[in-house]
């Protein structure tokens, strides 16, 4: 049931993939360096574009990416392929680790002033590099449009922007249990919209 | 403020579920929340499947491709940086201790699953990448950064000291040197010499005191927070009987770690202990065991002030308030 896993059917579109992620996880788990290379080279260019994408600043998104590269080293494990694919796995763990980047740090201040609401939606600038992401991306964009306004705003706030409950409902001028709910029934419209389904 | 009679501490937590799936909510929500998954399966389930779906608005976000330094320097740190057994801890802890700091995904609806037990890495072929190469990683990092992190790997001066006058000071008797409270007079002791090197070399293994999975997940993050600190440091020097040890830390996180290549095991009552000295005085941090090969090391316990000493020494198992004996090695940092 909660192996169902929908969120990254694609993710081995490439030509020729040597192997999944989730085979590279597996050695990885027992030292494999060279399988964590392998897993690096497929998979840092969309954590590095998912934790810049909220910290804003170039160095300090790298800084952030080699700690969430050396925890799924120390961590991979803990990864259970039953449950969902590795990079489900592993984006979860970038963005947790790009929020607590911001909250620690002068990071979030500074990020403030150059991340408005504007761009908050799937912002997306230039043309992806492969046909994996620009279908995920046209697949989120479609889903999102089936959001209300309010929910789409909340969650993109929330997950793009890395701003917590209280501040999602400062800049959006709503109480914080709106926001509450508006997270949570909107992130349920999208699973179902993406199918992400048990 | 926006709040009107809106009192969110007396919402149903099920409310929670997508600001926790978007790492939207603070330390009280988190802790009400995770109460409430440890209860019940339909919030696990609407969480795993949450949490999919965020990920999947990560997968949308365009990639952006990675400095090459990035890639070299994480590779170079893997041979020292102690991987986790795969059993993990129920639902409930995840997240609320340090723990969460490395156990991803808080995977809620996960039971253990033991997969391999080997916290240890260090294949051979490993530990010859980690033995000096390192060196100076962090200098060559990011040339396209813009932080201070260049300025970080300068050295502190004047740190040091003369290896032979302690080495030296092996030679007298421990009831001699425990007399005269070494832990009193550390300059007279310190083996150690300061050095801005950022990564630690290869072959470390986990200090298998306990087999407290939580102790040992707290245990390799704190020694890969270190690891990744933009202002880590080592001090390297040899214990009194020779074994090469070695102290990492960061001020910033004001943690540090002792590694120990060899340390011989001791008699099952007694402890190695490690200690803090500073100006408040000799504070305990921990004690741990080794099994006499391979490197042992230890995370120390509490805060680290910069240009504390840490020393270790013998002790009647589960440790001193205060060393009982001289130490076998001592660092200032």
């Amino acid at each position: 049931m909660l192996g169902l896993m929908t969120v990254d059917p694609a993710g081995d579109l490439a030509p020729a993939a040597p192997a999944t992620k989730e085979e590279l996880l597996g050695r990885v788990a027992h030292g494999d360096q060279s399988a964590f290379g392998e897993l690096y080279d497929q998979i840092a260019p969309r954590v590095l574009g998912l934790v810049k994408r909220l910290l804003v600043d170039h160095a300090q998104s790298e800084e952030v990416t080699q700690e969430i590269f050396l925890e799924i080293w120390q961590s991979a494990a803990r990864f259970e392929p039953t449950r969902g694919g590795a990079s489900t796995w592993i984006l979860t763990m970038a963005h947790r680790r790009a929020v607590d980047r911001i909250r620690s740090s002068q990071a979030g201040r500074d990020r403030d002033t150059k991340i408005g609401i504007r761009d908050l939606a799937v912002a997306y600038d230039h043309v992806a590099e492969t046909v994996e992401v620009r279908l995920e991306h046209e697949r989120v964009e479609r889903a999102m449009t089936r959001l209300t306004e309010l929910q789409r705003q909340a969650v993109s706030l929330a997950y793009y922007g890395g701003f917590s409950h209280s501040e999602v409902a400062d800049k959006l001028q709503i109480p914080l249990g709106t926001v509450k709910t508006r997270l949570r029934d909107g992130l349920i419209r999208l699973r179902d919209e993406l199918g992400v389904a048990s | 403020m926006t709040d009107q009679n809106d009192s969110p501490r007396e919402q149903h937590p099920a409310d929670l579920a997508g600001g926790y799936a978007l790492h939207a909510l603070d330390a009280q929500d988190t802790a009400a929340y995770e109460a409430h998954l440890a209860e019940s399966e339909r919030a696990r389930i609407e969480t795993a499947e949450l949490n999919d779906t965020a990920a999947a608005l990560g997968l949308a976000v365009a990639p952006v491709q990675p400095s090459a330094a990035l890639k070299t320097n994480l590779m170079s740190m893997l041979a020292s940086t102690p991987q986790l057994p795969a059993a993990a801890p129920s639902a409930a802890e995840h997240a609320t201790t340090a723990a969460s700091a490395i156990v991803p995904g808080a995977a809620p609806v996960a039971g253990p699953t033991p997969k391999l037990g080997a916290p240890g890495l260090g294949a051979p072929e490993l530990g010859a990448e980690g033995s000096s190469p390192n060196v100076g990683l962090r200098a060559t990092e990011p040339a396209d950064t813009d932080t201070d992190s260049d300025t970080d790997a300068t050295p502190p001066a004047g740190r040091i000291r003369s290896a032979a006058d302690s080495a030296g000071r092996g030679a007298t008797t421990a009831e001699e040197r425990a007399q005269a409270r070494w832990f009193k007079r550390p300059a007279s002791f310190l083996l150690a010499a300061a050095a801005a090197v950022a990564l630690f070399v290869g072959g470390t293994f986990l200090g298998q005191t306990l087999n407290d999975n939580q102790f040992a997940s707290q245990q390799a993050a704190g020694l890969a927070q270190i690891n990744a600190a933009d202002d880590s440091q080592r001090a390297a020097t040899t214990t009194a009987d020779g074994q090469e040890a070695t102290l990492v830390w960061s001020n910033k996180l004001g943690i540090s770690a002792v590694l120990v290549d060899n340390l011989p095991a001791l008699p099952n009552d007694q402890d190695y202990q490690l200690w803090y000295i500073n100006a408040e005085g000799v504070i305990p941090a921990g004690t741990f065991d080794s099994s006499g090969d391979g490197t042992v090391w230890r995370v120390l316990d509490g805060t680290m002030h910069a240009g504390d000493a840490v020393g270790v020494t013998v002790e009647p198992a589960g440790g001193s308030d205060q060393p009982t004996t001289d130490p076998i090695v001592a660092f200032q940092s």
